[in-house]
């Protein structure tokens, strides 16, 4: 099919596999006839992460980035294509095997505002997705609850847990909601921009605690996020993406030193930079004024890529190919 | 004489628990044509300071003791009337999520031009058209795209319709509270940009506040530094980021990723900001501090000032 | 700092924001004045027994006075005066109270549930029960209470007060379905649903333990909507002579008035029932209209808290 079947580490076994994935959303039609606008928000994406690792899937909204999150835990379906985890199909799975399913992969919300139910109290939270698979113990879950909090880093004073959402901070709610996924143990967990509503040095204590939970609890992460910054701390490999088609993919550092996909290339250009204000060398890769949409047809990025080539990258669509070592790119003249 | 000099600004604001001082003492200046960022997080009382400035503050809130001079007049202390006259002609302001300011109902054009005509009932309709025109040319929105919707508009688009408002007047003045953070990075890349050509072709003077540093050091020359309603910190740019004085300058700066140089574990502050209805005597930053002294507790820190321009309030 | 006692009690979220909805309650003219009658009545309501104890001959049924077997104006030993059969006006008003609230809340809290539960499940499951469950409700609403309920009295004789109740809620849980059916389709996009569904929680579990608790203030709201309209259904179909005979309430006063001619010659008869029915309407409809506003600008803050 395209050379990501070929990939690198085909040695091991990949935990989590997307296999050609393709979700479209389609509006409703006018009552008048014609169809609804058809809007793909993934596009024949495949992908293979390896147990305990952190991978980063990196985009700007509208990428199709957190739709690939929400399709792994299944809070929505594929119209194409299909997930694997742990080698079993998860596409299309239903009641008692889809509650199995649910222990093994979890996910933090980006919002800590509004993953919290306002009305339950934070012992009740937490303790609720043991409740739901049946440990049946009251005891058995307290301490549960408990040692997952204080894993977390938050006090396990007894006045703390009979606290409710509103009464807790933006880092503390989000450390609750980490608390809640944990405390079933997963293997596998989605983390969707766990850290954009919050501050800098509240999202860095974030960061820390997930790279704790993969080294103690050995889970593997899919890092969702906009920034190449905290993609290149946590993550071991990255893949960006692009309006729903993957364009890069590889080792963390190397594709922020060394993008070559001129999309990363731009993203990188446009990255804040500490203490290189003057520095103007950058990969400009990006036209001033966008070409228009050539989206079904051509190279996705072609509206808007400054270095592509009028016909080809106009008319065929660039599939993800080896460039050098482990990277692979997805693009005629990277 | 500067643009602007504010002078031991204090305000406060009344809540059900008592007195909340969220700002306490601050002071800065800022040149005709230069641009001053203020960095904090959430809480910090940087958004009040920009309120303040406009005169838009919340019924519950006062100000409680300070300055405020605007070419020389004292701005606290004018009238309403006064102030109406100078709100948006000669000071703007770019509202957090700005883009919702755009009423959905109307175009896009036709609102640019209702501020103008606003502020200057002298001008015709057709001028204020044809200034809506050059405005747009200056923000880089597509002629062809004036007479759409707000809704029709992509989210950096509205953002550059604000922008292309808040301009309309050509201001002296422009108070930009958070302008690019629901943006995309590489729109709000090319906003900031354009906004730095802006500032520099009309000579604009510019406050930037937002809780990112990097973001706010791309753009400034002068960065203040605030940690719980206090100025800790404050100096050219270069300065502040170079050699970075105070404690909280120096944690805030190192819970940031860095994209290049060495892959050092992120220190990030521990704890949670004071709570400002009964601030500490001593220096707010005392108990996530990692250099505090015993004497921070309960003596106010001290401006130091260290070069020129550069200052931190540290014992 | 703060006292121990009122901390314990902050940490449940209802109680904090009773404390502080009721801040804002305490601001409205209207509300402090509904309450108030509110609470006259219900005082009303709660002295109805001490009449009776007093001597049988005010009992408001049965009570009859050995010297006055007419209508009197009021006098010392009644207050209010006496109906056509000489019983106490005053205690037939008080016992009148009792029932205006039993019918009031027990109506206003049968359709609440029934209204909730149906508007919940419609919200939340969607598609074809959302679509069945709401043209069953719009079936129902645009039938008119009264005249169904007249029409079973004609069919099955008197009714009695707990039969007129069921079928007063039975009839009013339509609207009430409408605005939590609303309520739960916001509530169904929230991140925190979306979390329990993550995290393995059946449907049954997400209506009842996270959607419920969010749309209960509401309910409650439309509670006191559902109370007016049930008290005046009520007093209707009294005065119309399909009530319950052996119930006192103010709507068979005026039933009795009318019926035994009094209409024009006993003020002191006729007055008192039916201005208590329309300041206890009144007081209900200033209690939901404060509430609401208490309720909506604090479901605002809740979002921005933090």
């Amino acid at each position: 099919m395209n050379s990501v079947s070929t990939m690198i580490e085909s040695s091991k076994r990949p935990m989590l596999q997307l296999e050609d994935i393709s979700k479209t959303y389609r509006s409703k039609g006018s009552f008048f006839g014609g169809s609804g606008k058809k809007i793909v928000a993934l596009n024949h994406v495949s992908l293979k992460i390896f147990k305990g690792e952190i991978f980063g899937l990196i985009g700007e909204s509208g990428s199709g980035k957190s739709t690939a999150g929400r399709l792994i835990v299944k809070l929505e379906e594929p119209s194409a294509g299909e997930i694997f985890l742990d080698d079993n199909k998860i596409t299309g799975l239903k009641g008692k095997a889809l509650k199995a399913f649910r222990l093994k992969a979890q996910m933090i919300f980006q919002d800590p505002y509004q993953s919290l139910n306002p009305q339950i109290s934070i012992y009740d939270t937490v303790s609720e997705p043991l409740i739901i698979h049946k440990t049946k113990n009251v005891q058995a879950r307290k301490h549960l609850v408990l040692q997952t909090l204080k894993s977390v880093g938050l006090s396990p004073r007894d006045d703390f847990l009979h606290r409710y959402p509103h009464q807790l901070s933006g880092g503390q709610r989000q450390r609750v909601a980490i608390a809640r996924v944990m405390v079933l143990k997963p293997k596998f967990v989605v983390a969707d921009e766990p850290t954009s509503m919050l501050d800098a040095s509240i999202s860095a204590q974030i960061f820390n605690i997930l790279l704790e939970m993969r080294e103690k609890l050995d889970v593997t992460f899919l890092f969702i996020s906009h920034s190449l910054a905290a993609a290149r701390y946590l993550c071991d490999r990255i893949a960006v993406i692009y309006r729903g088609n993957l364009v890069e993919m590889g080792p963390g550092e190397k594709i922020i030193q060394k993008p070559k996909h001129p999309y990363t290339q731009a993203l990188l250009d446009a990255l804040p930079k500490f203490g290189h204000w003057d520095k103007v060398e950058g990969h400009d890769t990006l036209l001033r004024v966008d070409r228009g949409d050539f989206q079904d047809v051509g190279c996705p990025f072609f509206g808007r890529c400054k270095v592509a080539h009028q016909r080809k990258c106009s008319q065929e669509r660039p599939h993800l190919r080896k460039s050098d070592g482990s990277r692979l790119v997805a693009c005629f003249y990277a | 004489m500067a643009l602007l000099e504010v002078d031991n600004l204090s305000i406060g604001y009344q809540t059900p628990n008592g007195f909340l001082e969220a700002v306490e003492g601050v002071s800065f200046s800022l040149e005709k044509g230069k641009s001053l960022g203020f960095v904090g997080e959430s809480g910090c009382g940087k958004t009040t300071i920009g309120m303040a400035l406009m005169r838009l503050l919340p019924r519950n809130t006062s100000v409680k003791g300070g300055h405020v001079a605007f070419e020389g007049q004292d701005m606290l202390k004018m009238s309403d009337e006064d102030m109406r006259l100078i709100r948006w002609k000669k000071v703007a302001m770019i509202f957090q999520a700005a883009m919702n300011a755009l009423n959905p109902v109307h175009r896009v054009d036709d609102q640019i031009a209702e501020a103008i005509l606003t502020h200057d009932p002298a001008s015709s309709r057709g001028d204020a058209m044809k200034q809506v025109e050059d405005l747009f040319q200056l923000v880089d929105i597509p002629k062809g795209r004036m007479r759409d919707y707000p809704h029709q508009y992509s989210g950096g688009m509205k953002q550059r319709a604000i922008i292309a408002m808040a301009l309309a007047c050509r201001p002296k003045l422009i108070i930009a509270d958070e302008p690019t953070t629901a943006l995309d990075v590489i729109v709000q890349h090319q906003i900031l940009e354009e906004t730095k050509n802006l500032q520099k072709k009309f000579k604009i003077s510019i406050i930037y506040i937002s809780h990112d540093i990097s973001v706010v050091a791309g753009v400034c020359d002068d960065i203040g530094v605030m940690y719980a309603g206090q100025l800790v910190e404050y100096g050219s740019k270069i300065e502040v980021f170079g050699s970075p004085a105070h404690p909280y300058t120096k944690a805030l700066l190192s819970s940031y990723p860095r994209l290049t140089g060495e892959k050092d574990k992120l220190a990030p502050i521990p704890g949670e900001p004071p709570n400002l209805i009964n601030p500490p005597s001593g220096c707010r930053f005392y108990d996530r501090c990692p250099s505090a002294k015993v004497s921070c507790k309960t003596e106010a820190p001290v401006w130091v000032k260290l070069t020129q321009r550069h200052s931190a309030r540290c014992s | 700092m703060e006292k121990p006692n009122k901390k314990r009690l902050n940490r449940f979220p209802w109680v904090a924001r009773f404390l502080g909805g009721w801040a804002i309650y305490r601001q409205n003219l209207l509300g402090k004045i509904g309450l108030g009658l509110l609470v006259i009545f219900g005082l009303m309501a709660l002295c109805s027994f001490i009449p009776p104890l007093i001597d049988p001959m005010y009992q408001p049924m049965i009570g009859v006075d050995p010297e006055i077997s007419y209508s009197t104006g009021p006098c010392i030993r009644h207050w209010l005066g006496t109906d056509f059969m000489g019983r106490d006006i005053l205690s037939q008003l008080l016992a009148g109270a009792r029932v205006a609230f039993m019918v009031g809340i027990s109506a206003a809290f049968m359709s609440i549930v029934f209204g909730t539960a149906i508007g919940m499940i419609a919200g939340y499951m969607g598609r074809f029960i959302d679509t069945l469950l709401m043209r069953f409700a719009d079936m129902i609403m645009v039938m008119p209470t009264l005249l169904v309920v007249l029409i079973m009295a004609a069919l099955f004789g008197q009714l009695n007060i707990w039969t007129i109740v069921l079928i007063i809620a039975l009839f009013r849980w339509p609207g009430v379905s409408r605005v939590i059916r609303a309520q739960t389709l916001s509530l169904k996009q929230r991140p925190f649903i979306e979390a329990a569904k993550v995290a393995g929680a059946s449907h049954a579990r997400i209506i009842f333990r996270h959607i419920m608790p969010n749309v209960l203030p509401l309910a409650f709201l439309y509670m006191t909507f559902r109370v007016t309209s049930a008290i005046i259904i009520e007093a209707a179909l009294a005065f119309l002579g399909f009530g319950d005979p052996s119930t006192v309430s103010w709507g068979m006063m005026l039933q009795w008035v009318w019926k035994t001619g009094h209409m024009f010659n006993a003020p002191y008869w006729l007055l008192p029932p039916g201005i208590c029915i329309s300041l206890i309407t009144l007081s209900f409809y200033m209690l939901g209209r404060a509430m609401d506003e208490v309720l909506d600008p604090r479901l605002r803050n809740e979002e921005q808290a933090g």
